[in-house]
């Protein structure tokens, strides 16, 4: 198979295997090609830590054969001031407290790191992926998706601030060995989860904001993510995750395979962190009083939503048997003209209406409710956002 | 459980299988020396390698004494002058020693010596049935991808027209070559000769061949190493599905394609047809791309056959219809043990070690 | 020995005069000046490349401050036109959008290479066109769009807009998809709706950093203090459908009131976008902003 595709996302199937496909995907509840449940994903095998040369690392890899190995890699860097940062500052210092962004006042009352902005350009994240041109469309699309969820709650930038005039710079390379046999946003992510989970960054030594320097002992550096939070009512913060859910009709289906994404009515990658309550989000707080962790076991967080286009706008489609040239022609000598007329006739309405056990790709755009259905799977409280974190949890930080 | 995360585990020494049957004959022994991947795959790491008993093997000393042993590139393999040199192997100049040209398993067909690669592509040999995937519609022919080193060819003049027996094929039927076959068809056929650059002619003038529906495909050759389709005495068969499920097919093609899909009496019409001339008439719905009605427990079954199927590969064992028939009736039988109960056809991940091991247990 | 042939600065760095505009305090540089439930006024024009196959132009009214620009698009749509001989077979047509921003459309020089952003938002580009053509009326057919951003919408105050890039980016997609429908109409190319680009907007406004933040629809950055989430959503109105919905922000999960209410504006913009593309196709090929206001009635 590996001969015949062009791009990752694209798959040659038969205009009766996408039939068939969309078929069983439509039954309630659908029967997916491997037999997994709707929210099931496919089985990983994971491991961090495996490279001792980078600060943080781990491999993922599907039963499949695809694997991804993501390294994460950090170095001091000055950070540049703006024009214009401290006159902001002085206008906004005496008026309001609170929206300071990089002020010393916050620094000083030691209110945490959360306080501390960072910036965008502090993270770089890149993706290759073996057999893809490095600039292809669909290589910047998974990087900007997965740098787009890193970046969009400020919570990652945050942490690499070492004081106002260095920062820590992450590079984060994520390398798939071979050429994904689906989709592989979920893996990347899944990847990049743990490898940050995984990174540590040196103890700083230095105070203020002097030139800084760190501890030589590795042993001591600490976790980026810390592993318990040092409050039992809040769960740690967590990089965030990426996961990958298509519909078909009102179906719901979490990790799809190549196969099924080739059916897809619609895709969609949400982007979800677990939150921690920060006086920074006081926004949300205020708005909405039931998000108090007290109720879940973790409050999840929205970062990202973007659609993927589906590779089934792009499948063959099927021919109906009244329109087939080639279909019962062995009998067309018995029906004479009139058959031909008749048969013409069939044509014609096959062209506009839907016929069953044919392929149509879809056309038009997806509709608004289940792409709410969609979003709403995702976010669903102790749902499966919940148990994907839960694993990742899990996996043993080597 | 919506997901499961597997911590990856150092592969443990490895046992040589109790039930390692010396006196099989070559296809056996590959398959019996699989059986040893399926207790590794227990241990979690799948993917790593998709055969990992070919590569213990690899690591295990050589013993000459046992057939199973492998031979690497440049091994020899005898100087012994009484041998003939068969595939994967070579004769230095001037000398009578046999060398190995691959890694594999040394295999004896009387005088002659040949190496079967672990893992090799697929070689089309002449009457094998293959299932090939369409990927170019030339002027006079197709390109079919059948997992071999080189895309097989399918002429016009190859197939079976509609429309009459045998019809002269015309400009028409050029003009016209993709409503028979388009990009992306799935087609049964049979290798009908052989180029010498290994490129294979396939043709389908036969009721059994032609466009495939009704069902879904696997592909085995992807995963590589002995495990997968072996070729054997029935490719094709049709089987009763379990739990209220109509009759199912499997065509096993010899490359690695697998296809399965729902039984489908021929009409009467094709019948009549048929009995005047069995090989040369075509059925109406030969190159039909339109599913029929097909009820929930046939797609079921097909879906936890095509479940089998996988379980076999990624436990390298060898896909035969005794195997496939026996997985499905253990999977059956173990769904209905489960607590999902027969709805449930998820055969992956520790299923699939459990079905292999029921499997090779009873071997 | 001097150089003649131009005009030379004087020896030694001088510091140019800066003129301390008392006026200008940041409560006045602030704040939206129309209704939180009306997009920006635009004008858009059909045809104006003619060696394109169809093309469009369009333009978003700078809001009333000064210092900002409007947003500038033009799109020309290629094609449909024979795929090359080399190119595999295919039943529908081959889609390939590009976009650029021109290299003095934004504050920092863009370079003549497509950077990672701007592939970005072509694949943004590609997934909302894609979801409103009808690809299998042209086998064997490809077709370019190409949108080039002449002037992007930004803030010249450079101290202001520290990580508004990504509500700008979103901004300039709703844009170019709106200009890239108009385009694909003009062209001929088969569609089963006009669709168009919208943004709204989780806005946090500056005057009290405590009150509940509002939604607003094509929210322009340096009109709010804190942009909290937005989304981008290309929606095809007859048919009621997306075809691509982008967001990007920090919403908490239990609260999908939010989030919905977000996207329904969103549509909401999309929706009164679409007005201008479909309006002018209907009746004349050309019309200029200004004689009325499509705002929401609700």
């Amino acid at each position: 198979m590996a001969s015949t595709q062009h791009h990752p996302s694209h798959v040659l199937l038969s205009p009766a295997e996408l039939a068939y496909l969309h078929d069983a995907l439509l039954l309630v509840p659908p029967i997916r090609p491997d037999g997994r449940g709707p929210n099931d994903f496919r089985p990983l095998v994971a491991e961090t830590g495996i490279l001792p040369g980078a600060n943080g690392s781990a491999r993922i890899c599907f039963a499949d054969g695809t694997e991804a190995i993501a390294g994460v890699k950090a170095e001091v860097e000055r950070t540049v001031r703006r024009a214009g940062d401290d006159t902001v500052y002085l206008e906004e210092g005496g008026g309001e407290e609170e929206d300071v962004e990089e002020g010393e006042e916050v620094e000083e009352k030691g209110k945490g790191r959360g306080e501390k902005k960072g910036e965008a350009a502090w993270v770089e994240l890149t993706v290759e992926i073996p057999g893809v041109r490095d600039d292809d469309s669909g290589t910047v699309f998974l990087a900007a998706m997965l740098s787009e969820a890193l970046l969009a709650d400020g919570e990652l930038v945050g942490r690499l601030w070492i004081n106002r005039r260095f920062h820590w710079k992450l590079y984060i390379d994520i390398i798939l060995i071979s050429p994904p046999l689906s989709y592989p946003l979920p893996l990347l992510s899944l990847t990049t989860h743990l490898a940050l989970l995984s990174t540590r960054l040196p103890r700083l030594k230095s105070e203020g904001d002097e030139d800084p320097f760190f501890d030589d002992d590795w042993a001591a550096a600490p976790y980026l993510f810390p592993r318990s939070s040092s409050s039992k009512s809040q769960p740690a913060p967590r990089p965030p995750i990426t996961l990958l859910v298509m519909a078909v009709g009102n179906n719901i289906l979490f990790d799809p395979s190549k196969e099924e994404l080739a059916v897809a009515d619609v895709a969609l990658a949400v982007s979800v962190t677990s939150s921690t309550s920060q006086t920074g989000k006081e926004v949300t707080k205020g708005k909405n009083p039931s998000n108090s962790p007290s109720q879940s076991h973790r409050s999840l967080r929205l970062l990202s939503i973007r659609t993927i286009d589906p590779p089934s706008r792009l499948t063959p489609p099927g021919v109906a048997n009244a329109a087939n040239a080639a279909y019962g022609a062995a009998n067309l000598n018995n029906l004479g003209n009139n058959g031909q007329q008749q048969k013409a006739a069939e044509a014609r309405t096959a062209e506009t209406e839907a016929v069953e056990g044919v392929w149509r790709a879809p056309r038009g755009g997806a509709n608004r409710a289940v792409l709410a259905a969609l979003v709403g799977k995702v976010l669903e409280k102790g749902g499966i956002v919940d148990e994907v974190l839960d694993a990742l949890e899990a996996v043993d930080l080597g | 459980m919506p997901i499961k995360i597997l911590a990856p585990k150092p592969p443990r020494p490895l046992h040589r299988p109790s039930h390692h049957d010396t006196s099989s004959s070559s296809s056996d022994s590959d398959s019996e020396s699989d059986s040893g991947g399926a207790h590794l795959d227990a241990d979690g790491d799948i993917p790593m390698t998709s055969h990992p008993s070919k590569r213990v093997h690899l690591d295990l000393p050589t013993t000459t004494s046992s057939d199973t042993s492998i031979v690497t590139p440049g091994e020899l393999i005898t100087s012994d002058p009484q041998w003939m040199r068969g595939h994967g192997t070579y004769i230095p100049p001037s000398t009578t020693s046999i060398i190995s040209s691959v890694a594999g398993t040394v295999t004896r067909t009387n005088k002659l010596l040949s190496v079967r690669p672990l893992r090799a592509r697929y070689t089309p040999e002449v009457g094998d049935l293959v299932v090939g995937r369409i990927v170019e519609v030339q002027a006079k022919r197709w390109r079919v991808d059948v997992g071999s080193t080189q895309l097989a060819a399918l002429p016009l003049s190859a197939i079976n027209l509609p429309g009459g027996i045998l019809r002269k094929r015309t400009e028409t039927d050029e003009l016209q070559i993709r409503t028979f076959f388009a990009e992306g068809d799935l087609l049964v056929a049979e290798v009908q000769q052989l180029y010498g650059d290994g490129g294979a002619v396939l043709h389908t003038r036969s009721l059994k061949y032609g466009k495939l529906r009704n069902g879904v495909f696997v592909a085995v050759s992807g995963m590589g190493g002995g495990g997968g389709v072996v070729r054997s005495r029935r490719q094709v068969w049709t089987m009763e599905g379990a739990n209220g499920a109509g009759l199912i097919d499997v065509i096993l093609g010899v490359n690695g394609y697998v296809w399965i899909s729902k039984h489908v009496e021929a009409s009467e019409v094709d019948k009549a047809a048929g009995l005047n001339n069995m090989e040369e008439s075509v059925s109406a719905t030969v190159y039909s791309s339109q599913n029929d009605r097909i009820d929930v427990a046939t797609m079921r079954e097909i879906a936890r056959l095509r479940g089998v199927v996988m379980a076999l590969v990624e436990n390298g064992l060898r896909v035969d219809e005794d195997m496939v028939v026996r997985g499905y009736q253990e999977a059956v039988e173990q769904a209905m043990l489960s607590d999902e109960g027969i709805e449930d056809v998820y055969l992956g991940g520790e299923r699939g070690v459990r079905l292999a091991a029921a499997l090779t247990g009873a071997a | 020995m001097t150089d003649r042939r131009r005009i030379n600065g004087p020896p030694g760095e001088t510091i140019p005069p800066f003129f301390d505009d008392a006026d200008r305090t940041p409560e006045a540089v602030k704040g939206r000046s129309r209704p939180p439930n009306a997009i920006r006024k635009m004008f858009l024009k059909t045809g104006v490349t003619p060696s394109a196959s169809g093309s469009a132009y369009l333009e978003i009214s700078t809001s009333a401050k000064p210092g900002a620009s409007g947003l500038k698009l033009s799109c020309s749509v290629h094609g449909p036109r024979s795929l090359p001989r080399s190119a595999p077979f295919s039943p529908h047509l081959v889609l390939t959008t590009h976009v650029k921003y021109a290299p003095f459309a934004t504050r920092q020089r863009r370079g003549y290479l497509r950077d990672s952003s701007e592939r970005d938002l072509s694949v943004h580009l590609e997934t909302a066109l894609r979801g409103a053509i009808i690809a299998d009326r042209w086998p064997k057919s490809g077709v370019d769009i190409i949108v080039s951003i002449i002037e992007g919408d930004q803030e010249r105050e450079t101290s202001r807009s520290q990580g508004d890039e990504v509500w700008e980016m979103m901004n300039a997609l709703s844009g170019c998809i709106t200009v890239a429908a108009a385009a694909l109409a003009d062209a001929g190319i088969d569609c089963v709706d006009t669709v168009a680009g919208g943004v709204a907007a989780l806005v946090q406004d500056a005057s009290n950093s405590e009150s509940k933040p509002s939604i607003v629809l094509d929210p322009v950055p340096s009109e709010h203090e804190k942009i909290l989430a937005a989304c981008c959503i290309a929606y095809l109105p007859t048919r009621d459908e997306v075809t691509n919905l982008w967001f990007r922000g920090d919403l908490p999960a239990s609260d999908m009131e939010l989030y919905n209410a977000l996207v329904e504006k969103g549509i909401h913009a999309s929706r009164n976008a679409n007005q201008y593309v479909t309006r002018p196709a209907a009746h004349h090929p050309c019309r200029r902003w200004g004689d009325d206001e499509y705002e929401d009635a609700a």
